[in-house]
């Protein structure tokens, strides 16, 4: 989504954001070097979460740190819904998503089988 | 009354609070195949798997699946419940389709275990948008009495995930309401066993990140602070920390 969003505005990112490098994530996203930071701390319960929302409530202000709260918590509700229900990603055969996993490694998830498993069984 | 964030020192949409308040509201009350009682303690049950010492080592071991009945809990659900709920939220990506199949055998038919993953995962994003700004956990809602429906949708494929869902073509009748056109992406259908389990998430995720409709926008919306690459940026990192495929 991001890579059709950066798409669709005709913008250069760098998807090396999502996988936590905060120079990529600035890249050409606003604020996006302290959103990918709030995120990470969110999702992986870090000690720094305090900073990281300090920090992105300082130079963001707070409507931007409640709506990015907001879709941090609506994403930890997300990847707990297609992992415990075991789905798998809906179209495993356009370029543009060949790309996006090749580039981030997603493969080296163990929730990857359930979709690469159900590929192999078609 | 609950979710009052207006003594904050920063405003928080009345959207979001809206659909908290109606979601504690629906948490209260007997489901498909769980009790008020029973769905209350499947959110009680939610956050303690964040302090559960058995998940913490659990995590850590080469299989998760030595044992289930170590976790610390509140002694209302079932030892198969239990466990459910605690892996949901702290070791979902090692969830297999053997391990529901051996559930549905046993005390977690599929319905049941749908259901359950449906409030595990709306409570736990209510919970997180609290921690995320520092606030307090809500006070959990008082259950109210009643029975459940065990309501079955009445058109099930078993194309995609380990359990049945609603096909595209499949939401007619009751579920006709489920979504408009096309849009039936996985992520979607994956709790449709139990429909008011994404007529749930449909809410809350509207409130958090975007409605379905808004969903087609990737540019920014109206009310949002944050344009549609800000909103995936945080997506796409949220999603590699747990390490989701999908």
């Amino acid at each position: 989504m991001l890579r059709v969003s950066a798409k669709v505005t005709e913008t250069d990112i760098d998807l090396a954001g999502i996988n936590g490098s905060a120079d990529a994530a600035a890249q050409g996203i606003e604020f996006g070097d302290l959103l990918m930071s709030f995120a990470e701390a969110v999702a992986s319960r870090a000690l720094d979460l305090a900073d990281c929302r300090e920090a992105l409530l300082n130079a963001a202000g707070s409507d931007v740190l409640v709506d990015a709260a907001g879709v941090a918590a609506n994403f930890q509700r997300m990847v707990r819904i297609a992992d415990s229900i075991g789905i798998p990603v809906d179209d495993m055969t356009t370029e543009l998503g060949q790309r996006v996993r090749d580039d981030l490694d997603l493969t080296r998830f163990a929730s990857a089988q359930n979709t690469l498993n159900l590929a192999e069984r078609h | 009354m609950s979710f009052d964030y207006s003594k904050l020192p920063f405003a928080i949409r009345p959207d979001i609070a809206e659909a908290y308040r109606e979601y504690w509201g629906k948490l209260a009350k007997p489901g498909n195949w769980w009790t008020g009682e029973q769905r209350v303690a499947i959110a009680d049950e939610s956050r303690r798997a964040l302090d559960c010492e058995f998940c913490k080592v659990r995590k850590e071991a080469l299989s998760p699946y030595g044992s289930d009945d170590g976790h610390q809990h509140g002694g209302i659900l079932s030892t198969a419940a239990v466990d459910a709920v605690h892996r949901v939220v702290t070791d979902q990506n090692r969830i297999t389709r053997q391990w529901i199949e051996n559930n549905d055998a046993g005390d977690l038919q599929k319905p049941a275990y749908v259901e359950l993953v449906g409030i595990v995962v709306a409570m736990f994003s209510i919970d997180e948008f609290h921690r995320a700004l520092g606030l307090d956990l809500e006070t959990l809602p008082t259950p109210k009495a009643g029975y459940i429906s065990r309501y079955t949708p009445s058109v099930l494929s078993e194309d995609i995930g380990f359990v049945p869902t609603v096909a595209p073509e499949g939401a007619v009748g009751e579920e006709a309401d489920l979504w408009e056109g096309d849009l039936s992406a996985n992520v979607i259908r994956a709790l449709t066993l139990v429909p008011n389990a994404l007529r749930d998430w449909r809410d809350l995720s509207g409130a958090q990140y975007l409605s379905f409709v808004e969903m087609k926008n990737f540019i920014q919306s109206e009310n949002r602070s944050i344009d549609r690459k800000q909103m995936e940026l945080i997506a796409g990192r949220v999603s590699s920390v747990n390490e989701c495929f999908y």
